[in-house]
């Protein structure tokens, strides 16, 4: 919700504190802030408004309030303050099919009115909220929903046909097949046509039976304000919020005036934000307010709830007399009758949130101040119940880290399979996977051409996660165990089978068990949830393993290339010694020097390096390496070290 | 020639030495299914039927034909706080790391699957002082230096009051240090999941936790995009 910081000065006054003291207030004590920018000559300050308070606090009047209520002051000017009061009309009538769709509408009738561009300060508000000002008719209906949250639509009265006198609302549903025309969106000339379901809520014309507008979710041109228009309806009313998030979300449709709909704002509104337009109107526009059509069939009212000092303290962890925790509620507007040790609190009509003791306590806690709550160190404990599949999940890797396997987590979707997701998230990851050797295989693809990059010979991975399957009711699912390996660019080889077939068997011997793998190409796979099902319960996890610093650095996305260099050395001379001689004339492009061959004869020693460079931010060139290398020959030479 | 020892990956990593760290104050590790039951997922967690993390766009589900209840990808482990409270009595104290799924679109911040940490602690007298006082043991052993814990409103369904989690390395040389940083959720455990699962909210009351690890690591070891985690690559696993 994007607030225009002078705006609330409408509500505030000079108790109004700067943008900055405003955010820090909000976010401590409310609401997250998403950001803080200068538009149109105004501060607007972005405030996240949490889900729970966002059918009072999607308007300027509700984040005033809320600063009022952080504050422990008063409202200057306080729109909802009483409830208006009208005279009714015969002139517009309403019939509402589903009381529970549309608990209430309201339509005004205001006549003489002089359509025209809107006074200054109206179109710098809009335009710092990101709204294009059109006349001042619709202005003023958009103004005074960031105003007050209600959202309105003005229709010329004159182009409205008229039923035995009067005008004739209907709200409805749609039948199937119905269509409705819609405003265009932003940016767009034609209006949209929108074909209906059944399920839809419609504004409808009473004296042609014409949908003219989807309920809650958008209006259409029927009957628009223009240049000349003369005398205005405007309709203010509460429509169902899941209803209205239905439709919405269907059609995907997402406007300032259908979000306010889908958080329920109070049925209380309606007639405050009739009160707001007419007296807006009738000072910009000029004209007259002729009566008030008010339907309201059914209406709610906030609970009464008991609030205790025992249960509050106990879950703030905090020590508050009841008189304190009165006082901090009556902030927010509620209504509250104090007892002894506890007392009963109503919150004010526009907050839909107060219902149950816990959360008139959360009121308390965030104006009291969260930064007063004390931590509680937590005590030393031994445990009871040590994770079985943590346990040996973790032997097991202990125990293939040894062999120079590496750990991978990969996807659980795949492109086919077995067991289709209902709304995937892209083709080719529409199933969930039923084994982890797919996945290792292009593992063990993808990284046996980085093993220079890498500093390793061949390439052995594995993977413990969670794989899926499909019994006659349910889905199922276990842990597996996918281990990997890849001795040679060209695919499976029979040295792979050797190594693997060790790693399986230095596994049967850490887990003292049998094990019934599935080989194919490389990769042996296991159900593991079976076999840590059959073992003995742990009684202590084992120490974790000491790890070293990590300094990481992105993965460069363009090529490495290699380069091998084998120098004698006098015997003695270590080969980190070498390495750090040869490293440090390399300079940044080096990714690693890899020591791939060493043997002494007589007194020398030689010694043979793979050096891998890389750029981060493009593709080395041959002659850039050479340059390089021929650095790191020079450096050998002065060194009296013969490169071979 | 020796073979060169081989890596973890930095999420199972972390998550031993997130058990490690609890265990040593009394939270046990529990589990429960990816494929989850949408009553657990949602219902018992005081997700209203029509909350709009049901729609389509946000969770992953599993074809009506495959299964005879409605069954999701779990979009949290907090599903295993419904599953673990309505099996056992308390005191529960319990952390649950596990593999979560979101229907989003993916970037560097954010990836359909990831991994999050569930708290969970239930017993008589339980309050957010022993929230805070958790969080910030947990943070300063995991993050490896005095860390201090701050709370601001929030909601979600499942707690009340709900707040969210921003934390502060009050030393060390490490880039998160002295500024606050947003890391989770929590609050105190709201009493529709506590009446649901048979436990007395009059006599008990719970804290619960939620963060992502990939995040944790995003934190402690500087990885740039959370996509980097999946991609199987040993050029960023061997790193760790």
């Amino acid at each position: 919700m994007k607030v225009v910081h002078n705006w609330l000065k409408e509500y505030l006054g000079e108790q109004l504190p700067d943008a900055k003291t405003v955010e820090d207030l909000l976010n401590l004590h409310a609401f997250e802030i998403d950001g803080v920018e200068e538009k149109a000559g105004e501060t607007v300050i972005d405030v996240d408004v949490l889900p729970n308070r966002s059918s009072d606090c999607l308007c300027h009047r509700g984040i005033a309030r809320e600063l009022a209520t952080i504050l422990d002051v008063q409202m200057e000017y306080d729109p909802l303050a009483s409830v208006p009061q009208f005279s009714g009309t015969d002139a517009i009538k309403v019939s509402v099919a589903d009381s529970s769709a549309c608990p209430r509408f309201t339509a005004s009738l205001i006549t003489g009115i002089q359509v025209g561009e809107s006074p200054s300060w109206l179109q710098s508000r809009l335009q710092a909220l990101g709204q294009r000002p059109i006349n001042n008719i619709v202005d003023a209906t958009n103004y005074v929903m960031y105003a007050i949250g209600q959202p309105l639509h003005a229709y010329d009265a004159d182009l409205f046909p008229k039923v035995d006198g009067a005008w004739q609302f209907d709200v409805r549903y749609a039948q199937p097949g119905e269509t409705v025309s819609l405003l265009a969106e932003g940016g767009k000339e034609e209006d949209r046509i929108v074909e209906l379901t059944g399920t839809e809520l419609l504004i409808v014309d009473g004296s042609s039976d014409t949908p003219i507008g989807l309920a809650g979710v958008k209006g259409g041109r029927y009957a628009g304000v223009h240049a000349a228009t003369k005398n205005i309806i405007i309709e203010a009313a509460h429509f169902h919020p899941t209803l209205t998030r239905k439709t919405a979300r269907r059609l995907g449709i997402v406007i300032d005036a259908s979000k306010r709909f889908e958080n329920e704002p109070s049925r209380e509104l309606p007639p405050f934000g009739q009160q707001e337009i007419i007296k807006l109107i009738t000072d910009i526009a000029g004209g007259k307010c002729e009566g008030v059509l008010d339907e309201y069939l059914e209406s709610t009212t906030n609970p009464q709830v008991t609030v205790t000092q025992k249960k509050t303290n106990a879950l703030l962890g905090l020590q508050l007399t009841i008189q304190d925790i009165a006082q901090l509620i009556q902030r927010t507007g509620s209504s509250v009758e104090l007892s002894a040790d506890s007392l009963v609190a109503q919150g004010p009509f526009e907050r839909s949130d107060l219902h149950i003791e816990e959360d008139f306590i959360e009121e308390v806690g965030r104006l009291y101040g969260l930064d007063k709550i004390t931590s509680v160190v937590p005590d030393a404990t031994q445990i009871a119940t040590i994770n079985t599949r943590q346990y040996y999940t973790e032997k097991i890797r202990q125990c293939l880290f040894t062999l120079g396997f590496s750990e991978v987590v990969t996807t659980s979707f795949h492109k086919k399979g077995k067991i289709q997701l209902q709304n995937a998230l892209a083709s080719d990851k529409s199933y969930m996977r039923s084994n982890l050797s797919k996945n290792l295989h292009a593992a063990l693809d993808v990284n046996f051409s980085h093993t220079d990059m890498l500093g390793l010979r061949d390439v052995r991975v594995f993977e413990i996660g969670t794989v899926f399957a499909k019994s006659d009711t349910a889905i199922t699912e276990h842990l597996s165990l996918a281990l990997g390996v890849r001795t040679k660019g060209n695919g499976f080889t029979a040295p792979d089978e050797r190594i693997l077939v060790g790693a399986c068997d230095a596994l049967e011997e850490t887990l003292s068990t049998s094990l019934a793998w599935e080989k194919e190409k490389g990769v042996a796979e296991l159900n593991l949830s079976t076999v840590i099902d059959s073992m003995p319960a742990p009684t202590k996890y084992d120490d974790l393993p000491v790890q070293d610093p990590v300094v990481f650095k992105a993965v460069s996305l363009y090529p490495a290339i290699s380069r091998d260099i084998a120098l004698w050395v006098p015997a003695g001379v270590s080969a980190l010694e070498v390495a750090n001689q040869l490293n440090a004339s390399a300079g940044d492009l080096r990714l690693r020097t890899d020591l791939f061959d060493e043997f002494t004869k007589e007194e020398k020693t030689s010694y043979a390096f793979r050096m891998v460079f890389q750029a981060s931010d493009r593709t080395l060139t041959d002659e850039e390496v050479a340059q390089i290398m021929e650095d790191v020959y020079q450096t050998a030479r002065t060194k009296n070290w013969e490169v071979r | 020639m020796q073979i060169p020892t081989g890596h973890q990956h930095p999420l199972t990593r972390m998550i031993a030495e997130i058990n490690d760290i609890f265990s040593k104050i009394g939270f046990e590790f529990a589990e429960g299914p990816e494929a989850e039951l949408e009553t657990y997922n949602f219902d018992r967690l005081n997700v209203p039927k029509d909350h709009p993390s049901r729609d389509m766009q946000d969770t992953f589900w599993f074809k009506s034909t495959d299964v005879s209840a409605p069954t999701v990808l779990r979009t949290h482990t907090s599903s295993v706080q419904a599953r673990y409270m309505e099996q056992n009595e308390p005191p529960i104290k319990i952390i649950v790391p596990g593999k979560v799924f979101r229907n989003e679109a993916t970037d560097a911040t954010h990836e359909a699957q990831f991994y999050q940490l569930e708290g969970l602690y239930v017993d008589q007298g339980v309050h957010m002082g022993h929230l805070k006082g958790t969080l910030e043991y947990f943070f300063s052993e995991f993050f490896s230096g005095k860390t201090e814990v701050r709370f601001r409103p929030s909601f979600f369904p499942f707690v009340e009051p709900g707040v969210e989690v921003d934390m502060k390395l009050l030393e060390g040389e490490s880039k998160l240090a002295g500024k606050w940083i947003e890391v989770m959720g929590a609050g105190m455990v709201h009493p529709n999941l506590l009446k649901v699962a048979g436990i007395d909210s009059e006599k008990y009351s719970g804290i619960a936790f939620g963060m992502g690890i990939d995040r944790l690591g995003v934190m402690k070891y500087g990885v740039e995009d959370v996509r980097d985690y999946y991609t199987g690559d040993l050029r960023f696993v061997n790193q760790f």
